[in-house]
């Protein structure tokens, strides 16, 4: 492809440059679960195939724990964070003031996990006692609780994170859609909702759909703000980085890391492979309308 | 078809308005005021565990008048040293991309770079250590083609170790924002240059620098924050010295100084103000968001 | 209130501000039940602003819009008696052609028997009946424009609301189908609404129509009214080819109006409007009105004369422009039907003399 006139040799050298990049990005990511599947562990001279340490994993009852809260944490956060996304897309579109709406939902893109989770911590913390002053000065004590570190202040966090990425996939795949068709919609004589259910949700649903995928994933690799904000709860990145940082690398930790690393590519690999038939499917519609039936 | 009343009409609305303001309202009480109220606890009185209100410099002086400076001014060199050197591995891949793939094509070459991505940023910090420790694949692989008789230390626990690590974590992002910002290069634009006769390097500086600015400069400040804030990889990949604004506010943290760590994000925070108040009279961010609109 | 059911659509005082950008002032507009309407103006002037405020997709800024009488300001469109057909993309990519017409009617809950039968009755209507199971990117861009008329008239609405339905279509398939717009609605008998900024299209098409500019609702009439005897200069400017002069009255009497040029005089019929010595106004003549007269023709007392300067000729198929220049500098056009003789041998800067009818001759005051 590219210019008639280039060199084919330099194209090739420009793709096999970018797929090297690809592959030296993966590299420590394909070690590890190499690694992960050594008898031995890391360093040994021998190589012995095993699912010992998969094994070990699935018979440790604080992951299994951790497992559980982090798939918990995930759930809520799919359910709360991709409607919001999606909501503030729809927003960004109708709305005059759209830099102040882009620059408030990207901006935790900017802000590091460190930062904002310290910061998010000492705000929870004085929340709580906020709330525990205006209780004992009102009498009560039934919100002293609200703002404990743990699941809610964990999820703020994470959907702090995962809401940017949510909103530009979504925003994206919202771009391609006509507003018009929601216009000619609602004067056949939908409302708003019916509109939005049988004709926009239907031709943004791959993004929507990729969308939850981010948010998945990214709160299952999730550890920074999760480990300042999570209080008593352990999810699967705490629990592993508390063993490596206190054990050194373990096997079993070799073995967790491919896991975690597993459940990503195996999600985001189907997305890849899906996205690029669909892309397919367009570009043949794509063509089609280039070409249309030229009566009347 | 028949009419709705009045009243039953504003509630819809006021409810509609309500539902579209809750995301803005959830980023602004739980992101835009946290970190606003940082300046505030920053100059609070540091107390046993906690803190109490009262307006002292001390955090600030802890912070400038301490080992913690030169840390914090040598990992924003680092930062820096990553950001040229992922910019010059990132960037000619966005340009190969939007130039030579065709149009329907390139979001499938940049998918593959989210491959990388969306492997956990810990996980691939961590991974370096087998990978360029002492014993690692590295020097077992370069000891074994005979390249080098004696293992290389000076990969890992080194800010070497740290650049590395900053660089493969986030090389991605180059490669986004770059391939965002050469949408502001239109593929004509190449074919003048061509038919002007520009050499390669003339028109990498004179066309596409200007024109993919706003981008490019967006990426750079995401790496070099990130690089400042990331507390992991100085922690993981680093020897005694490395030390970030990240990892200073974490140590805050767990030694339960709360001040100083609302202090280090007040000055993290500044820094990004600053950095993108800079790229915005140099070259109008909002460019950059072109392509969402 | 008005309850006169023979006025379809009734606007009082409609206004709309986007921040401080006013894309329409205080519009007072009635439509005819059972007409075809046209709003004609350029682009940005705030028709397609005034069509879809009727149709329910934006909220007017201040003023009333009446529906059969019925006050709809505050009414989604779903609540609307009208319906709408989009310049294009507006089709369900997703749906069939049939689904796409029997969509409204699905909203409704018909059963599944009469919305089959209505949607077929409709594509036999719109001639898509061949076309019933395509998808949308299958289809043309006028079938396109067919299955949108299709989905909206099947919903037997009083109002049909077109948003320039035609501007997406090559020039030849969009005379075709201005023609059979007009039928349709004769057929249909609903009132039509029609935004376009293409004249000859809402000549075709138009019972009446208005003319709309920089917000504001220049002038309403027939089709004919407004191309013969424009009351405004802006409709006199946008309509047709018309030469404008303006000038001081500095005489009214029985015999009408005249009017100082400084070059030249003209006497005119003032058609009824109240003008006194000394008023700034416009005069338009049709420039295929205008006659080139070689120096010395003569021409009736009922005839306006006035010298030029003789400039080119321009061929455009049909008629000849002929340019030529007015004392103060100005260009006036007469245009003639060209009938295949030899070009003219006046050649440029030829004294000549032009004439036209005096009663053809409009006066505006703004």
């Amino acid at each position: 492809m590219g210019d008639d006139y280039s060199s084919v040799w330099s194209y090739r050298l420009k793709w096999l440059y970018t797929l090297l990049l690809v592959a030296t990005l993966m590299l420590p990511v394909f070690y590890v679960i190499y690694i992960s599947f050594n008898k031995n562990g890391f360093g040994a001279a021998e190589y012995v195939f095993t699912f010992e340490w998969y094994g070990e994993i699935f018979s440790d009852l604080l992951l299994l724990g951790a497992l559980g809260n982090t798939m918990i944490l995930a759930a809520i956060t799919l359910v709360v964070a991709v409607p919001m996304g999606l909501i503030a897309a729809k927003f960004y579109k109708a709305t005059q003031a759209k830099l102040l709406t882009v620059s408030l939902l990207l901006s935790p893109l900017f802000v590091p996990a460190d930062i904002l989770g310290s910061a998010l911590l000492v705000f929870f913390k004085n929340l709580n006692i906020a709330c525990a002053t205006v209780g004992e000065w009102l009498g009560v004590s039934w919100f002293d609780t609200w703002f404990d570190l743990g699941y809610f202040s964990a999820l703020v966090g994470l959907i702090i994170y995962t809401l940017p990425y949510i909103f530009v996939v979504i925003l994206i795949t919202m771009g391609r859609y006509p507003e018009q068709q929601t216009e000619a919609a609602r004067s056949c004589g939908a409302t708003a909702w019916q509109a939005f259910i049988q004709i926009e949700f239907p031709q943004i649903r791959a993004g929507v759909f990729s969308a939850c995928a981010f948010a998945v994933i990214l709160t299952f690799n999730e550890y920074t703000r999760t480990s300042l904000l999570k209080g008593g709860y352990d999810t699967i990145t705490t629990v592993l980085i508390s063993q490596m940082l206190n054990e050194g690398m373990s096997e079993q930790s070799y073995a967790m890391s491919s896991l975690i690393s597993f459940i990503a590519i195996a999600v985001i690999g189907t997305i890849i492979l899906y996205t690029l038939f669909q892309s397919d499917r367009l570009e043949r519609e794509a063509r089609a309308k280039a070409e249309p039936v030229m009566s009347s | 078809m028949s009419p709705l009343p009045l009243s039953r009409l504003r509630w819809q609305r006021a409810a509609a308005k309500a539902l579209f303001l809750s995301p803005i309202v959830f980023m602004v009480l739980f992101f835009a005021l946290p970190l606003a109220l940082t300046v505030v606890w920053s100059v609070f009185e540091r107390t046993m565990f906690w803190m109490k209100p009262g307006f002292t410099l001390f955090s600030y002086e802890n912070f400038f008048f301490s080992a913690r400076l030169e840390n914090f001014l040598g990992s924003m060199m680092h930062s820096s040293v990553s950001v040229v050197v992922a910019f010059l591995f990132g960037f000619p891949v966005a340009v190969f991309i939007r130039r030579r793939i065709p149009q329907v094509a390139q979001h499938r070459v940049i998918l593959l770079f989210i491959l990388p991505f969306m492997v956990s940023e810990i996980i691939r910090i961590f991974a370096l250590r087998p990978v360029l420790q002492r014993t690692g694949l590295v020097n077992s692989v370069l000891l074994e083609l005979g390249i080098i008789t004696e293992p290389i230390t000076a990969i890992l626990y080194t800010p070497m170790g740290v650049i590395i690590g900053e660089v493969l974590s986030f090389l991605p992002f180059i490669v986004f924002a770059g391939f965002l910002a050469m949408e502001a290069v239109p593929k004509y634009v190449f074919e003048i240059c061509d038919d002007l006769g520009a050499r390669p390097h003339r028109v990498f500086i004179d066309v596409i620098l200007p024109l993919a600015a706003p981008g490019i400069f967006a990426g750079a400040v995401f790496i070099f924050v990130n690089g400042l804030g990331v507390a992991l990889l100085p922690n993981i990949l680093g020897g005694p010295g490395a030390v970030n604004a990240g990892l200073i506010a974490t140590q805050a943290i767990s030694a339960l100084d709360f001040p100083l760590a609302m202090a280090v994000n007040a000055i993290m925070m500044t820094t990004l103000l600053g950095l993108l108040y800079i790229g915005h009279r140099l070259f109008d961010l909002t460019r950059i968001l072109t392509p969402i609109n | 209130m008005n309850e006169d059911t023979n006025t379809a659509v009734q606007v009082i005082g409609l206004s709309k501000n986007y921040g401080d950008v006013q894309a329409l002032r205080g519009v007072d507009l009635s439509i005819a039940a059972g007409e075809y309407f046209a709003l004609l103006g350029p682009s940005g002037g705030g028709k397609t602003t005034l069509l879809r405020l009727l149709g329910g997709f934006i909220r007017p800024s201040a003023g009333q819009i009446l529906l059969h009488g019925q006050d709809v300001s505050e009414q989604p469109p779903n609540h609307r008696p009208t319906s709408m057909v989009f310049q294009s993309f507006a089709l369900f990519p997703h749906m069939t052609v049939a689904q796409n017409v029997g969509y409204g009617l699905r909203l409704r809950k018909l059963p599944g028997a009469e919305i089959a039968e209505r949607v077929g009755a409709m594509l036999d209507l719109v001639g898509l009946s061949d076309l019933a199971d395509r998808m949308p990117h299958a289809l043309s861009g006028g079938q396109q424009q067919r299955v949108q008329l299709g989905r909206s008239l099947v919903l037997e609405t009083d109002i049909l609301l077109l948003d320039e339905p035609l501007a997406a279509l090559d020039a030849k398939l969009r005379k075709d189908m201005c023609l059979e717009l007009k039928h349709l609605q004769e057929q249909v008998g609903i009132t039509f609404i029609h935004v376009t900024h293409n004249q000859e299209e809402a000549m075709t098409v138009a019972d009446s129509m208005a003319i709309i500019a920089d917000g504001e609702l220049i002038e309403t009439g027939t089709p004919r009214a407004l191309y013969e005897t424009p009351r405004r200069r802006f409709t006199a400017d946008f309509i047709g080819e018309n030469n404008i002069f303006t000038g001081r009255v500095s005489a009214v009497n029985d015999d009408g109006v005249e009017v100082d040029l400084g070059y030249a005089k003209l006497t005119l019929n003032a058609d009824g409007q109240a003008v006194t010595t000394g008023d700034d106004v416009a005069v338009s003549i049709r420039s295929e009105l205008v006659e080139l007269l070689a120096s010395g023709t003569a021409a009736g007392a009922a005839h306006q004369i006035m010298a030029a300067t003789y400039g080119e000729a321009v061929y455009l198929g049909l008629a000849t422009s002929h340019v030529a220049t007015l004392p103060n500098g100005e260009a006036i056009l007469a245009r003639h039907i060209s009938r295949g003789e030899a070009p003219d041998a006046l050649a440029a800067g030829a004294a000549v003399e032009l004439a036209w009818p005096r009663s053809m001759m409009r006066l505006h005051l703004s």
